[in-house]
């Protein structure tokens, strides 16, 4: 059986819309995509969602990562068909409903941790998965672990200054 | 010189106030910052641009059919008419273009990567498609010329292709001469590759036609420029121009003149009367704007035995495009970084079949100095001195120059307070006698810089809200160094006030005329019209002319009285600029005063201490720790200028280990366009930067004490690290980058010996 | 990039279909980082895409098994190289894995797929301004007299001298591992040694799998050199680079200390993952020394053929290959590993 609830029986031809539904940041969405186009357009063109960022559209810099299901993936290289029924997370998703800043995004405050902040928002959800997944022992494993997502201001060493602080304090709030 | 009196702050306590975040961050940490490719008005359509793939010829037909044939497409157009869109002018001949060519005009092609159709269309996906299809037939020129070796490049003297006074050569007392009778002497050529700026933002515009008038959010770091210069391309007054960049995502240099898509975007927005967003695909952007051109530099450095250097001749040769002259300034930093009497410049340029190169962060000290640094290294070792006390020896108070004193000279106080965080007194001087546990092999290298304390006239608008708040709108642009947050410190510490009370609008020209913000110019620039109009606030409130002033009592005090809000704007000029570079600003053109003021010479300095960890057998260099300190004159803002430095720091990094600007030698154009091949280092190529300031206020530059950092971060990372791998290996190297197959050992011996 | 019609089916027979269906336009999507990245470069141009990620037959990975290590083709890159067992037991595997891309590209890329990665030769990526014979097969090689730095110098061809860009089928070329494919006639399986074709006078041919084949699972026989293995790769940033030189050794040492068995791959270096028989000869059947090492390494590369700029990677890939079997050795004999 097919994926009936993206599609009909026999497939669409090539350049019919499809009708693709996920939700992002806790809230369902419904849009009709063109196939080609990637989950980093349609949050940022459709959704008006524009924390995630493209800074090279292939891969190659992190500035559009986003989580999915939890994963830290590349907004720009997954085909916004392929979020179907999961859920994304995004930078807009992270803040409390009255502003308070994520513990991690306080970090970076704290940290200056950015400097143009274009790329910020790819780094916090990358550097929140790669606290999550147990890679921020030391700076040296933040450093490797954080190396897909390119600064080109340079604010490298607050970013590792600022995860390990969040995951100090993750760490010992877990007990 | 006198010793200076700093007091070693760190960069969260400057002087005179507590520390202040940087006071966009929170909007940055949650995604809410806008830049200009984030706008999406109603009815907005997308634009794609395809580009030449030939390096030089012209176009004899360009096919699109295909591309107007796919669904959703609007407008592909290929020609747009005289009238409709004319040249906005080469910026060094009075005009706004970051290169006189503007492309969508005639058939010529100077380089592969020339946008030859722009098109229009509902969806971005739909816009690529149509870009894709758009083929064209060429006749191609028989080869390119895109090094500065290539066959066809011509070279022609700088001084006398620019016959102004800005562009002739330095020189003082008979360089040659004391060469030639100089007891060591060093004779060396020195190779800088190309490299691209590469913000994380990419190049993007949203334009909008509102009746007659036309809104542009666009990242630049020139608004003004670009106001002006679309005004000019499509006739029509300045006044119906509005651009607005608030945060720009980088610029580096990048965003500092009118890019050639902006033009024919707003011509495309008019004619189908919708909004328009133009995002330039990243490979396009290493075509699209300017770059660091490659350069080349002979050095002849003279010293006498005692490790005084006697005598400099530095000649340089740099890469510019066939249709403008871009040009160089290597010798104006290299003149002055020592005390040297006896010094000769000479700069050339060549012409290739590329864009017009351009800014990039110092864009011509880093290479200088990475030529001067590597070189007064090979004397140390030559004259068996160490490396910093034979800096030290050679500093001096007065400009070279001018003969004129320095505003502020305390580049001693940093090598002197750098060697002693580092720890450089441990460092033994024989190559190769250093290692780390694990047996690879550790170098200490030092290098000092300097860049030009710049600074031209700003307005600087605030106003007092009925509740007490402030706001301020000031000329420049805020690309991420920090200028909104030392404007928000300057005036809560004027005022006693918090600075995240402060609203700070910047790069907005339906507010206040913009200046092009580069240079490391835009803090000295744009504090010095906010002290001033703080001075006009303070004045028509009636309150003293400094000391704490209760904002709120006094909105309320006028509202009490039934007076509006208090508005006042001030201008600030540079010393010796008159109210003629006033009216520059406000055409949008350039007007930096600097180094050379009545008086006195302006610079930054600062000094760079570093280590690496070397595996010859495998061509690997690692930068663990760098340690730099600065004198930038009064810290305006400490949070953000110590960022500014780290970054500087981690740029020389790539710099020296990494970015290669790969000219294509058959088909032109650069070849590693995009972010997998055009290496900007990662996190794990940075290790532990600690920065330091000096934190003396410069007493005549500006009533603030304050000169510029960000440029000054990057210069002298290079050779520092250069001479890092130098004292590691043994092994000197002259070009940049120095990657894996410079740094493998030819053979099993592979701790040379001093020179 | 073209319109393509797009379908998600639920079992690994309807995606055989639907890739049959497709005929020679169509192409399955795993994690989507190489293919779709390929489209918008206009490299790929798929008339259909069989999106396969989330086939139940492709998930998941066992590594806990007696006789052989079983890797869903669809597993994802992150996941595999972070397996416990993997990392203890086989550390070359799980090395390749961890320096491969980004973590967000192995949390998308699947194993299966990344097999299959393709050259990032500038030429071949850049598009119609130069001949490719990957893209326009007959149309000649822009890389030989180019830029041609991070080319292969072993299996070149004069049509074509692109390096094969990944990571993990070198290091599974050094354990004698497993493909089994299924597709239109069924099932079948091959050896991964098998899978690659160096470019010849076909570039554009770059492995053996029939139309509408997919990779079900990887599998590797259990071994004992796991534990003497390594992956070391060199590259031009301390991560997020592809392999200028790369190296999979995978040793056992017999009681006296002398190479017993040893399997040595390389990376970077040539156009397919590629197997160093010579430098296996060189060390087998005495002790791992220094002097062993180096005259291995210079065997694996003694039918280079560099090109213009990328004569340092003999150099370079010998003393990878020499530091990559001293590794080794130090871990087949229990040693601490620095």
């Amino acid at each position: 059986m097919t994926d009936t609830a993206t599609r009909p029986e026999h497939g669409p031809s090539a350049g019919d819309p499809l009708e693709v539904a996920f939700a992002v940041n806790g809230t369902a969405v419904r849009a009709a995509v063109d196939v080609r186009e990637s989950l980093l357009d349609v949050l940022r063109e459709r959704l008006a969602l524009t924390g995630a960022k493209k800074g090279c559209d292939h891969g190659q810099c992190g500035t559009c990562t986003v989580l999915v299901d939890g994963r830290r993936v590349l907004a720009c290289l997954t085909l916004a068909v392929q979020a179907r029924g999961r859920a994304v997370t995004t930078v807009e998703g992270l803040a409390a409903p009255d502003g308070t800043p994520h513990p991690l995004q306080q970090a970076f405050i704290d940290h200056d941790a950015l400097q143009c902040g274009y790329c910020t928002p790819g780094q916090i959800m990358s550097a929140l998965a790669c606290v999550a997944e147990g890679h921020a022992g030391d700076d040296e494993e933040i450093r490797e672990y954080l190396s897909g997502n390119l600064c080109r201001c340079g604010a490298y060493p607050g970013i590792v200054a600022a995860v390990r602080d969040y995951a100090d304090s993750a760490r010992s709030t877990e007990g | 010189m006198s010793a200076p009196t700093g007091r070693g702050s760190d960069a969260r306590s400057g002087p005179g106030g507590a520390p202040v975040p940087r006071i966009d961050a929170y909007e940055k940490v949650t995604g809410a910052t806008r830049y200009a490719a984030d706008r999406t008005p109603p009815g907005l359509a997308h634009a794609a641009l395809a580009v030449a793939t030939v390096g030089r010829g012209r176009v004899a037909r360009v096919e699109t059919a295909a591309a107007r044939a796919v669904a959703g497409v609007l407008l592909v157009v290929t020609r747009f008419e005289e009238h409709e869109l004319r040249p906005a002018g080469y910026r060094l001949s009075g005009g706004y273009g970051f290169q006189s060519l503007q492309p969508l005009l005639d058939d010529r092609i100077a380089y592969r990567g020339q946008p030859i159709a722009l098109v229009v269309a509902e969806t971005p996906v739909a816009a690529a498609e149509a870009a894709a299809l758009v083929e064209a037939r060429y006749e191609a020129a028989p080869a390119v010329a895109v090094t500065l070796d290539a066959a066809g490049a011509e070279t022609v003297g700088q001084a006398a292709a620019l016959p102004q006074p800005m562009f002739a050569d330095l020189a003082m007392g008979d360089a040659d001469a004391a060469f030639a009778r100089s007891p060591v002497r060093l004779d060396a050529e020195y190779d800088i590759g190309a490299q691209h700026q590469v913000p994380m933002e990419l190049l993007g515009t949203v334009v909008e036609w509102r009746g007659d008038d036309l809104v542009v959010h666009e990242c630049t770091q020139n608004s003004g420029a670009v106001r002006h210069g679309l005004a000019r391309q499509l006739g029509i007054a300045p006044a119906r121009v509005r651009v607005v960049s608030p945060q720009v995502g980088g610029g580096f240099g990048q965003k500092t003149w009118l890019q050639s898509h902006v033009g024919p975007l707003a011509v495309a927005a008019r004619r189908l009367g919708r909004p328009v967003k133009l995002v330039v695909d990243r490979t396009q952007t290493f075509h699209g704007s300017t770059f660091r051109p490659a350069s080349r530099h002979r050095l002849r450095l003279g010293a006498d035995r005692s490790g005084l250097l006697t005598a400099l001749v530095h000649e340089t040769r740099q890469q510019t495009s066939r249709h403008d002259l871009f040009a160089s300034d290597f010798t104006s930093v290299t003149a002055r970084l020592y005390g040297i009497g006896d010094f000769r410049g000479h700069q050339r340029l060549t012409r290739t079949d590329v864009q017009t190169p351009g800014f990039m962060r110092a864009p011509f000290e880093h290479a200088a100095v990475f030529a001067l640094e590597s070189a007064v290294d090979e004397i140390a070792c030559a004259t068996g001195h160490d490396p910093v006390a034979l800096r030290l020896a050679n500093d001096t108070g007065s400009d070279p120059v001018t003969g004129r004193p320095f505003s502020s000279r305390h580049l001693a106080a940093c090598l002197r307070r750098g060697a002693e965080l580092f720890g450089w007194a441990a460092r033994t001087p024989r190559p190769g006698s250093m290692r780390a546990a694990d047996g690879t092999l550790v170098g200490w290298g030092v290098a000092a810089g300097a860049y030009r304390a710049s600074a031209g006239p700003a307005v600087a608008r605030l106003r007092l809200a009925a509740d007490g708040r402030i706001a301020v709108e000031v000329s420049g642009h805020e690309m991420g160094q920090g200028l909104r947050t030392a404007i928000a410190r300057t005036v809560a510490l004027d005022l006693g006030i918090s600075a995240g009370g402060v609203r700070v609008g910047v790069g907005d020209t339906g507010e206040v005329p913009q200046h092009l913000t580069a240079g490391s110019w835009g803090t000295a620039t744009a504090l010095p019209a906010v002290h001033a109009a703080l001075r006009r606030l303070r004045s028509c409130l009636g309150a003293p002319d400094e000391g704490p002033l209760d904002t709120v009592a006094a909105a309320a005090e006028r509202a009490a009285a039934g007076r509006p809000e208090a508005v006042v704007e001030a201008v600030s000029l540079p010393p010796g600029q008159s109210a003629r570079a006033v009216d520059r600003l406000r055409a949008g053109l350039p007007t930096p005063a600097g180094p050379e003021y009545p008086g006195f010479s302006a610079f930054s300095f600062i000094a760079h201490f570093v280590e690496v960890r070397v595996e010859p057998a495998i061509g690997r260099v690692r930068v663990p720790r760098v340690v730099s300190v600065v004198d930038c004159g009064r810290v305006a803002s400490p949070v953000t200028a110590a960022g500014q430095i780290r970054g500087g720091v981690v740029w020389g990094i790539g710099a020296a280990l990494r970015e290669r600007g790969e000219p294509e030698p058959r088909h032109g154009g650069f070849h590693h366009a995009d972010l997998a091949e055009y290496l900007v280092p990662v996190n794990a190529d940075v290790g532990r930067v600690d920065v330091d300031f000096v934190d003396v206020p410069d007493p005549l530059v500006n009533p603030l004490g304050v000169k510029g950092c960000g440029e000054v971060a990057l210069v002298g990372v290079a050779p520092a690290i250069a001479n890092a791998i130098h004292h590691a290996t043994g092994r000197r190297h002259r070009a940049l980058p120095i990657r894996v197959e410079d740094v493998l050992a030819p053979e099993d011996d592979r701790n040379g010996n001093c020179p | 990039m073209r319109p393509f019609s797009y379908r998600a089916p639920a079992t690994l027979a309807e995606a055989v279909a639907a890739l049959a269906d497709g005929g020679p336009g169509a192409r399955p999507l795993a994690g989507g980082t190489s293919l779709y990245d390929l489209m918008k470069l206009g490299v790929e141009a798929p008339s259909a895409v069989v999106d396969i990620g989330r086939l139940p037959e492709l998930a998941g990975f066992d590594t806990a098994g007696p006789e052989e290590l079983v890797f869903g083709a669809g597993a994802s890159m992150a996941d595999v190289a972070e397996d416990a067992v993997l990392r203890a037991d086989y550390p070359a595997l799980a090395e390749s894995l961890a320096k491969a891309a980004s973590p967000q590209v192995r949390n998308m890329a699947t194993v299966g797929g990344n097999l299959l990665q393709r050259t990032r030769c500038g030429y071949f990526r850049g598009g119609p301004a130069f001949d490719c014979a990957k893209r326009r097969p007959g149309s000649g090689c822009a890389a030989r007299g180019g830029l041609d730095r991070g080319h292969a110098v072993l299996g070149t061809s004069d049509a074509c001298t692109a390096a094969y860009p990944g990571d993990w089928a070198v290091a599974l070329l050094a354990f004698d591992a497993r493909l089994d494919l299924y597709g239109p006639r069924g099932a079948r399986t091959i050896a991964l040694a098998d899978l690659h074709r160096g470019p010849a006078d076909a570039p554009h041919e770059e492995h053996t799998l029939g139309a509408g084949e997919l990779v079900v699972r990887i599998r590797v026989p259990t071994a004992p050199a796991g534990r003497g293995s390594v992956y070391h790769k060199v590259r031009d940033r301390e991560s997020f680079a592809f392999a200028l030189a790369s190296a999979a050794v995978a040793l056992t040492l017999d009681e006296r200390g002398r190479v017993a068995h040893c399997r040595v791959a390389l990376g970077g270096v040539a156009t397919r993952p590629w197997r160093a028989e010579a430098a296996e000869r060189a060390v087998v059947g005495g002790p791992l020394t220094e002097e062993a090492a180096v005259r291995a390494g210079e065997a694996a590369f003694a039918d280079a053929r560099p090109g213009a700029h990328n004569a340092f990677k003999v150099r370079l890939g010998a003393r990878v290959v020499a530091r990559a079997l001293r590794t080794a050795a130090e871990r087949a004999a229990g040693r601490a590993v620095a």
